[in-house]
């Protein structure tokens, strides 16, 4: 059965993503009810509260969800009138913000940083310089440190060279509420618009606080404006007008901004019970980690009482020169820890201290380490050689060098008896996804041509950089993958491929990459995997992804198939060799790009992978079937498996798949000493692993099974007639 | 460090993206809220719920005072409570951070294996040692509780979270009782069925820590997965008991490949191994009984009329509507994916005409049906007739091709192997292991054959030569691993090369002091 018990793989991964009604009633919440849930719904939810007319923005883990729900929410919000947009990339996210620049309505956008903000910056540049009338938010989810997918870059610089203000809550959901709603009037005090960073374990923690009732706009798409506003050429970012703004920036908004966050106690002063003459200024996301190393240390209870003093900085763009002058106060030293490197804040401190001709002592990257995620165990170490150098009767007593030993002895002592290192476990490819049989294909075809340039991209298929297939040259960005091999293409004999998804390919890559290459009359060749969606990103929708017609037509087929969205651009901008090939046909896919790399055609060639993306697959075929099983119907499901006795257990189908459901077990032959290779239940039956044990001349082991529920008459006359033939009784 | 401050109840969920961790996570939330405890918890999921390693932490306060606690988002090494795994290598993986301490930490983990795809690709048996991970989590954590909780699932018809939650709650670190948590999963049918394997797992668990049951069952478990039962074979009944089994477990094997002959042959070959035995010496048994087994295995090759004959055998339509779960009622088509190379054919034909059509094929002739992939169903009329009349064609065989050169490259193997036994016992026992190499079809195979040869011409052949076998033992060994590392042999080449120039060096005179002090 499709939904049969299995422990691997989407097939229990597949409700998360689905639904968000749960999620859009705790959006309705009203005045004085709880709100549970985790931190970036309730960002969501703070956005109402605030009285936003409109949300953008591009997904990305760790906001994804912000989107997700607040598209799905689309009628609910509508009512309110709160206009949302699923913008094709960050730049339109970050440009829908225009609308705050001349009217005073306030809107919030969302992505992924560093890489959106990256891809944002022209706007959010033409933004800044005008400034804003409207209360202006930019929630932007850090993916910083451990189970990160980008590089590891401080969105700290935009806000430094654009003047925009940057917050940096403390995790907890009663302050990332409160925040989210006093930087709309932040925002609006200084007519700058606000971003608030928020690490990927404060946007998925689950907590609490009291909702509010949601704010109607009063400007939105119910409540029209009948005037557009009027022409004021001080509000254009254009010379000459630009270079007032930059004077205003630093002359008015500036210092209006750091009057409100000093009027309105935004950094959190947390006084020491004990230690007066030393303390500790934290960004506000390490808040929380910082207290468990103090506890740790003895130093701090879990309700947050304190020997030493904190000054919480929530706002850590512009800071608030009187906030620190008054900290330090009476202090001989002070630590900063600030995650990330370069160290902005610490610099910028000790500017403060200096002018103020201060001489307290300020200590920060010189004992904590420059770059990489501060976690407990860091800044434990780091406080402990805070504390040793500048209040050595407590920190000479301290015990985090037991503890940096302890934990020292404990993984030696775990290395010893675990013996190998721990095997790496990457995500990678979901089960009978559509993109893995095209990369079979790769490999097969580079043993027949030779190895060839290979340029990566962003999206599932960068799981392809991992075992079993090893493909990739560079990684340049999202869609980014053809542009990245412009040159490259000028010096190799051999054509360079670039393999982007449909979601690089609308981000960017039909931009950067096809219309450049077409414009300079380049050779090269592309890859599109059609999936239909950005599946790495929670399988958002794109101009391509199939309408509800092509899904209810397709049923249980790929509904991209005949979604021809990619092709027609691509005909249309001027691509003259063009190939769709479904890419469960392996052998096809393979001659297909052994034409692209052998042709004598000189010009752009590209291939769209065509082949939907089986999580959303599944997810429309799930209920189809669960219906016609409940109905009785005739249902047939397909799975593919191994025969024990033929397996020698050389593994060459697995180095050619890498589904989650091929893997191995310990032979039952007590002959063998090599563990064979197993189909587990959780296969779908996409096919790839009969195309490549024929693609490939693998092994005759592979067996399909085709297993027909509620046969008809047809169905079991069939197999009784045949049964009776070969003895192989079936009914 | 600080005792006598209460910190929270710290649990790390350790799972693969996909399988449910967060579901745990919500629900052990919900149980801690519905206590009246402060909770809060986070995770990463991020593109790792695509089947990556990944985690979720919760910190639980039991606090009388209406102060909001601050809880972390981050566990902190050494400093969890409560480690719940959902996959063997995963507990490993926390292990190795230094999650699990001697002094506080209870381990609930699942015993089950997801291989991970480094393990899964290697040539040979990848698989990361399953008893180190239980030996350090026997040492290191300061309760443990493993157990196979997806076969529990399984068993219950429902998902390892379910399981896993279950066999927290059992493990007793859980500060409420087991009814607030089977409460906590909801309700439905679905729900229904997580707390049958909640209560499962919760028993099992509960069984564990009542004395070493566990030990028994784990016992049983592998007991199960011991070889059947062997037939007794009078004449050998003196033999060692390991080298008795593989070799009733190998005559059958050849028997069944060929006919009571054949076994003959099987017999009289491991004579000639057991005629040059020091009984005494239990490595030479073990070279002896590798030797047997690789025999078996090799004797029994995979041709297109055994593999024919293997895909249309009643019990095996059986396991595989075992394995496909193919209930009473239901109607099962099984289709093969058949590529045969005109190799295939002309080795189980008779050694002329082999011989016959290969050159042909390599003048450029064609053949038809070859060198395309084949769809057939083995379980209908057409597919299993063309079956049986392929599997028929073992009463050829031993007239084929193949067979004649099999044979000659199996003595071969044995003369050099009897008279290794008699040399060193160390050397042989890597020659008894050689034929490992040779498995798999088509360029499976002929890779394999490659590195055999290789190996034959490159160490086995000169070591014997030269009477150096106790000095080539260890680089045989090198060799077979070397082989078995990936699938273009740079690793042999390599290692290969050094051998080659080595000697070279070793046999210059002069030089011998030089190659002492290097090596």
């Amino acid at each position: 059965m499709m939904n049969s018990i299995t422990a691997t793989g989407w097939l229990e991964a597949a409700p998360l993503e689905i639904s968000f009604t749960k999620e859009i009633e705790k959006l309705e919440l009203g005045d004085g009810e709880i709100f549970y849930g985790e931190g970036i719904l309730a960002v969501t939810k703070a956005l109402l509260q605030s009285g936003v007319s409109y949300v953008g923005g591009y997904q990305g883990s760790p906001i994804s969800h912000l989107i997700d729900v607040m598209v799905q929410a689309a009628p609910q919000m509508k009512k309110l009138g709160v206009h949302v947009e699923a913008c094709t990339n960050e730049a339109s996210a970050a440009a829908m913000l225009g609308a705050s620049v001349m009217y005073p309505v306030r809107g919030a956008v969302t992505w992924k940083s560093i890489v959106g903000t990256n891809v944002a910056a022209d706007a959010l540049s033409n933004l800044a310089s005008p400034g804003v009338l409207g209360g202006t938010l930019i929630v932007i989810g850090e993916d910083f440190g451990e189970g990160s997918s980008v590089i590891q870059e401080r969105s700290h610089a935009y806000a430094l060279k654009s003047t925009l203000w940057l917050m940096d809550p403390r995790a907890n959901l009663p302050s990332i509420v409160k925040l989210v709603e006093t930087a709309f009037q932040l925002s609006e005090a200084s007519n700058t618009p606000v971003m608030m960073a928020l690490r990927i374990r404060a946007c998925h923690v689950q907590g609490s606080f009291v909702a509010k009732d949601n704010v109607a706009p009063e400007i939105s798409m119910v409540n029209l404006l009948s005037e557009p506003a009027p022409h004021e050429y001080e509000r254009l970012a254009h010379p000459p007008v630009t270079f007032g703004h930059e004077r205003i920036k630093s002359s008015e908004r500036m210092p209006a901004a750091r009057k409100f966050v000093r009027d309105h106690q935004l950094n959190e002063f947390f006084a020491g019970r004990r230690h007066p003459d030393v303390g500790l200024i934290v960004q506000g996301g390490l808040y929380n980690a910082l207290l468990r190393g103090l506890l740790e240390l003895g130093l701090a209870d879990e309700e947050g009482g304190c020997d030493l003093p904190i000054l919480v900085l929530n706002v850590v763009y512009p800071l608030v020169p009187d906030d620190i002058l008054d900290f330090v106060r009476d202090k001989r030293a002070v630590l900063v820890l600030e995650e990330g490197q370069p160290e902005y804040m610490e610099n910028e401190i000790g500017t403060i201290l200096r002018r103020a001709g201060s001489d307290v002592v300020l200590a920060g990257k010189d004992i904590l380490p420059m770059a990489g995620e501060y976690s407990s165990e860091v800044m434990v170490q780091g406080v402990g050689g805070f504390l040793r150098a500048h209040l050595p009767r407590v920190g000479n007593r301290l015990g985090d060098k037991t503890y940096e030993q302890e934990i020292a002895d404990l993984r030696k002592q775990a290395a010893a008896l675990l013996d190998k290192p721990v095997p790496p476990r990457p995500p990678s490819f979901c089960t009978g996804c559509p993109e893995r049989p095209f990369f079979a294909a790769l490999k097969l075809t580079e043993k027949e041509i030779g190895k060839v340039h290979y340029s990566a991209d962003i999206g599932c298929h960068s799981f392809a950089t991992f075992a079993p297939f090893n493909f990739g040259n560079s990684i340049l960005g999202y869609g980014m993958s053809l542009a990245s091999n412009a040159s490259v293409v000028s010096f190799q004999k051999k054509r360079p491929i670039a393999v982007m998804g449909d979601g690089g390919f609308w981000h960017n890559g039909l931009l950067s990459g096809v219309t450049s290459r077409l414009l300079n009359g380049g050779d090269g060749i592309l890859v599109i995997m059609k999936n239909g969606y950005t599946s790495a990103t929670g399988t958002q929708e794109v101009i391509s992804s199939p309408d509800v017609q092509l899904k209810r037509l397709s049923a249980e087929k790929s509904a991209t198939h005949g979604e021809t969205t990619i092709e027609d651009a691509l005909t249309g901008v001027g691509v003259k060799w063009l190939r769709t090939v479904n890419t469960y046909g392996v052998a096809k896919m393979q001659d297909t790009l052994k034409e692209a790399f052998q042709t004598s055609f000189n010009g752009l060639k590209v291939i769209v992978a065509e082949g939907e993306c089986q999580l959303e697959r599944q997810r429309r075929i799930k209920p189809i079937r669960a219906k016609a099983l409940a109905a009785s119907q005739r249902v047939e499901r397909v799975r593919f498996g191994i025969d024990e006795d033929t397996c020698t257990g050389d593994h060459s189908c697995i180095r050619l798949s890498g589904c989650p459901t091929l893997t191995v077990k310990a032979a039952s032959d007590p002959l063998k000493t090599d563990p064979v290779a197993h189909v587990t239940n959780g296969c779908v039956g996409c096919g790839l692993c009969g195309e490549i044990a024929h693609a490939a001349t693998l092994c005759p082991s592979f067996w399909r099974a085709q297993v027909i529920f509620n046969p008809t008459w047809w169905d079991r006359l069939q197999a009784r007639i045949v049964g009776t033939l070969t003895g192989l009784k079936q009914l | 460090m600080n005792q006598t401050r209460h910190p929270p109840l710290r649990i790390l969920i350790a799972a693969l993206g996909g399988e449910g961790g967060g579901t745990l996570m919500n629900w052990i939330l919900a149980a801690a809220r519905a206590t009246g405890r402060k909770a809060q918890s986070t995770s990463v999921p991020g593109v790792a719920q695509r089947t990556g390693s990944t985690s979720y932490y919760l910190e639980i306060v039991d606090s009388k005072s209406t102060a909001v606690p601050v809880l972390s988002l981050v566990p902190l090494p050494a400093r969890v409570d409560v480690v719940v795994a959902s996959e063997l290598v995963e507990a490993a993986r926390c292990l190795a951070a230094g999650f699990v301490s001697p002094k506080l930490t209870t381990l609930v983990a699942s015993t089950s294996r997801v291989y991970s795809t480094a393990e899964k690709i290697a040539l040979g048996d990848g698989r990361y040692g399953a008893e180190n991970i239980r030996n350090a989590a026997e040492k290191l954590a300061k309760n443990h509780f493993l157990l196979d909780l997806d076969q529990l699932a399984i068993d219950n018809n429902t998902y390892i979270s379910a399981t896993l939650f279950g066999a927290l709650s059992g493990s007793g670190v859980l500060p409420w009782a087991d009814d607030i948590s089977r409460a906590a999963m909801g309700q439905g049918a679905y729900a229904e069925a997580s707390r049958r394997g909640f209560d499962a797992a919760a028993d099992a668990v509960k069984a564990l820590r009542m004395n070493a049951v566990a030990k028994a069952a784990e016992v049983a478990d592998r007991v199960q997965t011991a070889p059947p039962n062997q037939p007794e074979i009078a004449d050998l009944e003196t033999l060692p008991k390991d080298l008795r089994t593989v070799l009733s477990h190998g005559l059958d094997r050849v028997i069944d490949f060929q006919d009571k002959a054949y076994g003959q042959i099987y017999m009289n070959h491991v004579g000639t191994l057991l005629a040059v035995l020091d009984f005494d010496d239990h490595r030479a048994v073990s070279a002896v009984t590798e030797g047997a087994r690789r025999l078996a295995l090799w004797m029994a090759y995979e041709d297109v009329a055994r593999v024919a004959d293997l895909k249309t055998r009643p019990e095996r339509f059986a396991r595989i509507r075992d394995e496909a779960q193919v209930q009473p009622g239901q109607i099962l088509w099984v289709t093969e994916y058949l590529k045969p190379r005109v190799e295939e054919i002309a080795d189980i034909l008779p050694e002329a005409f082999g011989r016959w059509i290969l050159q042909r094929v390599k003048r450029g002739g064609k053949l038809p049906f070859l060198g395309r992939g084949i769809q057939l169903n083995s379980n209908g009329i057409l597919g299993f007739r063309l079956l049986r009349l392929v599997a028929s064609l073992r009463h050829i065989r031993r007239r084929s091709l193949r067979f004649k050169a099999e044979q000659v490259a199996i003595v071969g193997w044995l003369q050099v192997l009897e008279k290794a036994l008699k040399r060193d016992v160390g050397f042989a026992s890597g020659l008894a292991e050689l034929p490992r190499l040779l498995k798999g079809y088509s360029e499976t195979q002929q890779r394999g054959k490659a590195a055999y040869g290789k190996i034959i011409d490159g160490i086995v052949t000169p070591a014997l030569k030269d009477r150096s076998e106790s000095a080539a033992a260890p680089i045989l060994r090198q060799a077979i691993s070397a082989a078995l590392a990936d699938e273009d042999h740079k690793k042999l080449d390599q290692l290969l090369a050094g051998e080659a120039e080595r000697s070279a060096v070793v046999g210059r005179p002069g030089r011998h002091a030089d190659v002492h002090q290097s090596t």
